[in-house]
Order: C-alpha cells, then structure tokens, then sequence
C-alpha cells in the first residue's frame, strides 16, 4: 500500500478514536453537539482529509487541527487564520448531506477577496492560495446548494 | 498547485469525459473552449465574490488550532528565502525546574518550537530529546497516558528520519497536551503553551532575519493579527495569574511588540528590537525570572 495511503487511514484512525475524546474541546466551540452530528463530523473530516491528502501528495503538510461546525446557505461561515508570504496554502472543505455543494473562498485582512485557485466537487471543496503579505486573512465557507449540513475544514501548507 | 488540480479534477467524471473528447481528434478552437470550459470553476478568483461585512469580520471564528500557525509553518517560509544552517540553531539542555504550572506551560510550548528546529536541523538525537523534555513537563501537568505514548512515536519517527511524521507527531502531541489541560479544567494554560512556542519561534526567526536583513525576508514578521490574539487571551486569564510577575512581564512585551511588526515591512530596527524582546522574554520564560 502506498505510504500516502498508510498516512491517510492511520489518520482517519486516529480522528474516529480521537472523535469522542475531542467532543469535550468542540463542545465550547459548537455548544450542543449531539452524537450523532458527531458522527457525522468525523464523516465530514474524513472526505475532507481524502482531498487534503491529494495535497500532500504535492509535499504539502496537514495541520492537526480542523474546524468543525453546522452550515446553511445564504449564511456562510469565516475562519480567520495567518499566513505567511513565501508559503502556499490550500484550504479543504468537505459536509455531510443534505448539503449538495459547498465553495471555499479566501479573504484579505480587510475582507476583500483576493487570486486564489480552487477546488470544487460537489460536497467537497477547496482554495488554494499564495500569500504575498504575511498577516491575517479569511477563509469563507459557503453553501451553495442543499440543506443545512456538518462541515469541518482543513489547512494545508508548504 | 495547478497540477494538484489537474490531478484533482481527474478524478471527476466531468474531467475524464473531456479528457476523453481532448484525446479525440478535435478542431484547435474547440479544444481550446474545451480547456477555457474547464478551467473556469477550477482556477482564478471567484468573480462574483463580493467583500466581507464589517460584522462577518467581526464574527469570524478564531480557533487556537488553525489561527495561531505553528512554528513549522514559519520556518517553511524561512527555509524558502535562505535555509539556515539549522543545525547551529538546535538548543541543548534541561530547562530549569520550577513548580509554577504557568511557567512549565509556556517552557512546553519553547520546547515545540525547539522540536521544529531540530526536525529542520535533521537531528534524530536533538528531537529524542527534545520529545523527552516535552513529556517529562507534561508528567508535571498531570496529562493522560495518551500524552505519554507520544513520547515512544517521537522516539520512533526520529529513529527512521521521518522528518514530515515528527513535523506532525510535534503538532498533534501540542495539541493532545491542550486537549488533556482542557479537560482538567486547566485551560487557562492552553493559551500559554501557544504563546511559548510563539516566543521561541519568533526569538529564531526574527534573529536569522536581522542577521541578514531582507524586505522581503522582514515581512514574514508582519504578524500583528497573532499578537493582539495572543494578548486577548493574556487579558482573559485569572487575574492572579495575570498578576505572576513572568506573565506580566509577557504582556508588557507583547503590547511592545505590536509596534515592531505592524508595518508591511518592518523596519531593520524593528526587527532588531523585536529580537532583543523577543530573546529577553524566552530567557525569562526559561529562567522564571
């Protein structure tokens, strides 16, 4: 089995068994989780670190961290991270149905879009982006199509 | 990049199709609408984006994880101007021993960083170290055994070079530490392990850039966006670990810092000055004093 794919399902491993002992962090940033929309996080995780593992591929490192969380369309959701000038990024999102599609987009420091590449299949999305200012910058996280759905986040860099 | 997502779009059945119809015997201009087709949803900035609210910026969600970057991803950026000869940076020796839970959390968060740095110097040894040190403070704190196993997966991606796995098992064992102080209801010094490995990260690379000064090498200090984080959660702490005189001292720092890197381009003599607090803090943090 290739060593990516290794990486990829020890990963998974680790994100179903560190599923229910990570709740108690989630539970502060997404007050009322229940077990089943935990289920359905790790779901969303999983597709979005199968995108982010084509990254990695490309020497790309997968933060540990994820963001998890509830969307629904016409209301999206912003992530503020910092980046660094001379590093490339990419942004992976991926949600659980009955969300249909989502797009991820980033954002300068004052809110303005700026160039970035993307990604986009269905429930499974992603920006890629090549900051030429270190600072702070916004990832948005839209639902373009479908119902109000889980979603987690992952970021990516070399 | 773009081949990452020409990998991608492959791997969709829309992609295959046309890669079916490209190989075909095509006239040139349909072929070139085809790949313009294609490269539309793929590629390039999203033209009916419109800018952020003031309140969507206000509400944008900060998490510790993903907002703060570790000092891996700093030193990415370092190595791409000029690598330096990382193995002159790796720091040796036991930090001192102290009982204040504050300072043990900030010294963990210096150790990651110090982590990153030998995994950029390529020293298996330095990092076996380094991963003991970060455990046996951890013991301190009273983490779970999970902590502890994390100690054994340093060792053994150290013992086969796995440079990009100890990059990550640095990460995750950061967090996992977070993970246990916040379930003991010790979260106050979750933010104090960041704001460690921030100190030291930034002690490293704002040192190699005054050395040899660069615009673009100062810019990656522009990160005034972290600091005032860093100080929120200063300012949020109980006041009588706001009142021990190390995180005092921290936060009159931090705020002196943001006039060091605010700019786009800091300054030669910002960068000097933020070297010089930057190395004070770190010693202190080592030193308790």
């Amino acid at each position: 089995m290739p060593r990516r794919a290794i990486g990829i399902m020890t990963r998974l491993m680790q994100i179903l068994v560190a599923a229910a002992v990570s709740a108690g962090v989630h539970a502060q940033e997404n007050p009322s989780p229940s077990p089943a929309a935990t289920e359905s996080d790790v779901s969303a995780r999983s597709k979005a670190l199968e995108l982010a593992g084509a990254f990695s591929n490309d020497g790309y490192k997968i933060r540990d961290g994820y963001w998890p969380g509830e969307i629904e369309q016409n209301r999206p959701q912003f992530l503020e991270v910092n980046l660094f000038s001379g590093n490339e990024y990419w942004f992976s999102a991926a949600i659980n149905p009955p969300g249909r599609k989502i797009a991820v987009s980033v954002f300068n420091e004052k809110g303005k879009p700026v160039d970035f590449q993307t990604y986009e299949d269905g429930q499974v999305a992603a920006a890629g982006f090549l900051p030429e200012v270190s600072g702070r910058y916004y990832v948005k996280l839209a639902l373009i199509e479908g119902d109000k759905a889980q979603f987690c986040l992952l970021y990516s860099y070399k | 990049m773009r081949n990452i997502v020409a990998k991608l779009c492959a791997t969709n059945t829309l992609a295959k199709l046309c890669a079916f119809v490209l190989s075909a015997h095509m006239i040139r201009i349909r072929r070139h609408l085809l790949v313009a087709f294609l490269a539309l949803p793929l590629l390039g900035l999203r033209a009916a984006e419109s800018p952020m609210t003031p309140s969507q910026i206000d509400q944008a969600v900060r998490l510790e994880s993903l907002t703060i970057p570790m000092p891996g991803e700093f030193f990415a950026a370092i190595n791409k101007l000029e690598r330096p000869n990382w193995k002159q940076l790796v720091r040796t020796g036991t930090p001192e021993a102290t009982a204040n839970r504050a300072q043990i959390a900030l010294v963990l968060g210096t150790l990651v960083a110090d982590g990153y740095i030998a995994v950029e110097a390529q020293d298996g040894q330095g990092v076996k170290n380094i991963g003991k040190e970060i455990i046996n403070l951890a013991k301190k704190l009273n983490v779970s055994q999970s902590v502890l196993g994390r100690g054994n997966s340093i060792n053994d991606f150290a013992e086969n070079n796995d440079w990009n796995a100890l990059r990550e098992e640095l990460e995750a064992t950061q967090n996992e530490v977070k993970l246990d102080m916040f379930e003991q209801k010790d979260s106050n010094l979750v933010t104090l392990v960041s704001l460690g490995a921030w100190v030291r990260g930034t002690e490293l690379t704002s040192g190699l850039i005054e050395r040899s000064y660069t615009p673009e090498s100062a810019r990656l200090l522009r990160q005034p966006a972290i600091i005032a984080y860093l100080l929120e959660q200063i300012n949020s702490l109980p006041q009588a670990m706001r009142d021990d005189p190390l995180i005092a001292r921290l936060r009159v720092t931090l705020e002196k810092s943001l006039g060091f890197v605010n700019a786009e381009t800091p300054s030669k003599e910002n960068v000097t000055e933020l070297h010089t607090a930057m190395s004070s803090v770190a010693n202190a943090i080592a030193t308790g004093q």
